[in-house]
Parts: structure tokens; sequence; C-alpha cells
């Protein structure tokens, strides 16, 4: 984990340093993936990677909505510091995309909205609310990010060593906000199963496009 | 002796049917029957050899000029002409060469399909402003690689393919430079580009890889819109814009990644349309109107930043202003 981090401190540091104009040697250098065998390869890390950046984008929106609702109450440093977390996800896969050159889903805008939406309603419930709506897109988010784990070691785990520990990382990250979710009484809410299914079968979808489109 | 001559004219016959055959079929979806029509051709070839009353067909004429041009290449191989017939290609003959055109690296004397269709096509380009874009271009080219004329069966798009790997070469072409540019800046030989600067250089140095088929260009267009080959242009456009946005240092992963390549897809596909009728020395037109569409887009990227900074401006004095009235009135619950 120490690793990673370092490797990504210096790759920003990188990208700074030379204008934000990289060179296939360093881009190369710092590469998180290998380079793509064929088409097929290309084309599946790509589908993962859109996928993986339009979760957390969507993420961040979800804090986003529940800051502007409870940002100044009591549960206002909980929220922020789990949406810290999810910046530095939505930042490293920023990077990601730009140097392996991924095309960031179409429907942007759609998650920008909706994320937002989803975010401030559900804490507009009370600080319980934004906690199960936590509890739901996180356990959601794991769930995916564990199923790419397997893919990836299934494929090829020597391979995408790198790749793997951040996706790991973050899975560890989500896994741990849905747990803080869990412990701030977000099975409180009144209809809870229905809010959790409503919203996981929301992020299901919305993997699934991003995924395509 | 004697039959090394039937040889080669019984060769000469079949690459007459089969180039026959190839423009009598009008989409992949037909190789059935071109398969059909080629084992009639070599059915019909050897009754020819029977009855040994072979009569050149009159297609072959066209290319009397081009293998007339490259007669001096094909000296030093007609011995081995006779044993290539039927539209197989002798490829050991031909190694030697292959490595001059093909950068790859692959074994002594093996060369995949695709690098001998890349070869010939290669060879095609130089008949484009004769023959245009079109079978009878890359059966010329192939002959002048001492290959049967019947080889353009090989590919199955026929003109397209030709117009498609001169995109894919320039495009390729193209990034070659624009890597090699941006590691002299990261040497520190050369200085960073402004965008605009780099984009217009860009656009400027692919579309200036059309002027040697300027006047056959227009047809090229048109077969490059054609229903079935719609896909594959798009991707190549779309190869070539990523290209540029990327060497131009563009790691964007919002919607500008869109409204980006949009942009620059606009900026080219129009210059290259005023540049196809252009008449202008040096096509001046062309990049004075180039220069022109840059600079509207620098300008709109300028205004929306603009609007941006002001929305942002309004919506913070709005916010001020509701919180000083609420206060004023003393509605503020917050103590």
């Amino acid at each position: 984990m120490q690793r990673v981090t370092g490797t990504a401190f210096r790759h920003a540091r990188n990208c700074v340093y030379v204008n934000g104009v990289n060179g296939s040697v360093l881009s190369r250098r710092y590469s998180v993936l290998p380079p793509a065998r064929d088409e097929e390869e290309k084309a599946m890390l790509d589908r993962m990677l859109r996928v993986d950046h339009a979760g957390e984008y969507g993420a961040n929106r979800i804090y986003a909505g529940q800051m502007a609702i409870l940002g100044r109450t009591q549960t206002g440093p909980l929220i922020q510091h789990m949406w810290d977390q999810e910046k530095k996800h939505l930042e490293k896969f920023n990077t990601i995309l730009g140097e392996e050159r991924v095309r960031p889903t179409l429907l942007l805008p759609l998650w920008n909205i909706s994320g937002f939406l989803l975010g401030a309603c559900s804490a507009l419930l009370g600080k319980e609310g934004a906690m199960a709506c936590t509890v739901a897109v996180e356990e959601s988010i794991s769930e995916h990010y564990n199923s790419q784990i397997r893919a990836l070691m299934e494929v090829d785990p020597e391979r995408y060593t790198e790749l793997l520990q951040i996706i790991k990382e973050f899975r560890d990250d989500e896994m741990e906000h849905h747990d803080t979710g869990l412990e701030h009484d977000a099975e409180s809410v009144p209809g809870y199963f229905f809010l959790k299914t409503f919203i996981q079968a929301g992020c299901k979808a919305a993997i699934f496009i991003s995924q395509r489109v | 002796m004697a039959a090394l001559i039937r040889g080669l004219r019984a060769g000469k016959a079949f690459r007459g049917l089969a180039s026959v055959a190839v423009q009598a079929k009008l989409s992949p979806q037909c190789n059935l029957v071109r398969r059909g029509i080629h084992r009639a051709a070599v059915l019909r070839l050897a009754d020819d050899f029977k009855s040994n009353s072979v009569s050149p067909p009159s297609y072959h004429e066209v290319h009397t000029a081009g293998e007339s041009s490259s007669s001096s290449t094909q000296g030093d191989f007609s011995n081995t002409a006779a044993g290539q017939d039927y539209g197989q290609p002798n490829t050991s003959a031909f190694c030697v060469r292959s490595y001059q055109d093909q950068s790859g690296e692959h074994d002594e004397d093996y060369e995949t399909e695709e690098q001998l269709q890349a070869r010939i096509l290669t060879a095609s380009l130089d008949f484009v402003p004769l023959h245009g874009w079109s079978v009878e271009a890359i059966a010329a080219g192939a002959e002048t690689l001492n290959l049967s004329a019947a080889s353009t069966g090989m590919f199955n798009n026929g003109a397209g393919d030709l117009v498609f790997h001169f995109i894919a070469e320039c495009n390729s072409q193209l990034a070659k430079t624009l890597a090699e540019q941006q590691n002299q800046i990261q040497l520190g030989q050369a200085e960073p580009k402004k965008t605009a600067e780099f984009l217009r250089d860009a656009v400027d140095l692919r579309l200036r890889m059309l002027i040697p088929y300027i006047d056959t260009w227009p047809q090229a267009m048109s077969i490059l819109l054609l229903p079935h080959n719609i896909p594959d242009s798009l991707k190549h456009l779309s190869t070539m814009v990523d290209d540029i946005w990327y060497y131009a240092g563009d790691r964007s992963t919002d919607m500008n990644w869109y409204t980006r390549r949009a942009a620059l897809t606009g900026i080219y596909n129009t210059t290259e349309l005023v540049m196809v009728q252009d008449s202008s020395p040096d096509f001046e037109e062309t990049w004075a109107f180039l220069d022109n569409r840059i600079n509207d887009v620098v300008n709109m990227a300028n205004t929306a930043k603009q609007v941006q900074a002001t929305g942002d401006a309004v919506v913070q004095g709005l916010m001020g202003a509701a919180i000083t009235l609420k206060n004023l009135t003393g509605m503020n619950q917050r103590r």
C-alpha cells in the first residue's frame, strides 16, 4: 500500500513537472497497466477502468449531495472524511484514464445529477437515511470491485499486479465506509430494506450502462 | 522453354479472369459466389491448357502502362514469375524486399497475409493518380511486386481497403511525428507549443499528406462514406483526433473529452472539404481557413470560461445576499 501511494505521488509530480504533456517514455514507466497485448485485452481493461471511473465519480456526487444537506450537522465531518477518500479514488482513476487513453463514459452528466439527487434525497430522510444510502452504494461498489478482482485474477494475476493492488485498496476503503454506515444506525431508518434494494438496483443498472456507453 | 512460356500465358489468363471476378463481386457476403467463379475459372483454365488456345482478356491491357513503368524492378524476378501462377504469393522470393517496406520483425522467409496485403497496398498507392482509388490500382500495384493481379482477391473491400490502408499509414505517420516532437520537448530541445498552435500544426501536417492524391481525394472521401465503410471511417477518424489531443497534452476525463474531440473533428473535416476545392497556390486558402476555425474554437472556449466565471460570481453574490437578508429579518435559525 505504501508503495502504491508512493508511485501515485511520483506520477502526479511528474505530470506537473512536464506541464501536462507526458511522453510515451514517462507514461510507460509509471503506467499502472502493462502495454495491451491485443485489441481484446485493451477493450476489457477500457471497460473496467471506464466503469470504475464512473462509479467513483457517482460516489463523489452522492457525498456532495449528502454534504449539501447534512454538512453543518454533527454527521458532517464523518461524511466529509468518506468524501475525501472518494476524491482520492477519483483522482487516481482520472490519472489512469488520461494515461491509458480510455474514453470516459458518455453518461457522466447523468451520474452527476442523479448522484447528487440521490445523496441529497437520502440525506433529507435524516442522518440514518444518508447512512443507509452509503451502505447500499458502498456494498454494490465493493461487490463490483470484487468481481473485477476475480476477473483479473482469472486472466493473469502477475500481469495486473499494480492495478489489482489499487482496486483492492479501494475496495477496502469502500468496505470501511459500508461498516461506518452500519455503525451509525443505517438499519434504523424506516423502510431500510426497500431503500437498500432500490438503490442497489440503481447501482447495478448504472454499472451495466457505464461499461457499455 | 516452351513449357515456361505456356505457364506464363496461363498465369496471365487466370489473372485476368480472377480480376473480372473480383470486380463483379458486390460485397464480402458474395464470398461463396466468388469462390464459385474462381473454381469455374480454374476449370476453364484446365480446358484452356488442353486446347492450348489461351486468349488474354482485354482487361489485362489496362495494366500494360503500369507494368512497363515498373519493368526495371521486375527484371530480376522474371525467372520466378512462371513459378507463381494462380495468385499464390511466392513469399520466399520477396522476403528481402518486404524488409524494406515493413519495419516489423518477422521470421526469415515468412510473411503473414496482413503484411503481404500492406505491401501490395503500399505499392498500389503509386497508381492511384492514374487509376483512382480502385481495384485497378491495387492490381497494378500487385504487378509491380511481380504478383498476379488476381491477388486483388485478397481484398474483400477492394478500393475501400486501399483507402483505409492509406489513412492508417498517414495516421501512424502523424502519431509518430507528434511523439517525436513531444520527446524533443521533454529533452528540452524544443519549446512547447500553445495548444491552439499545436492543433493547427497537427491538422496542417495531416492534411498535407493528402496533397499527392488531392485530385482523386474526393473519390476516396466518397468511398469512405459508403454505408459499409462508415464504421471503419469513424474509427480511423477518431483514432487520429484522439492521437492529436493526447499529444497536445489533453488528459481530461469529463465531458471535455467529448467536446474537444468533436471540435477537432469538425475542424479537420471542414478544412478537408475546403482543401479539396482549393485551387490557390500551396493551398493558401485552406490554411487561412484552418487558422480561422482554430481561432473560432479558442474564442468559444474563452467565452465559455467567462460565462462560467460570471455565473459562479452571480450565484455567490445571490447566496451572500440571501444570507444577509435572512440575518436582517432575524430568520436565521442558527445562532
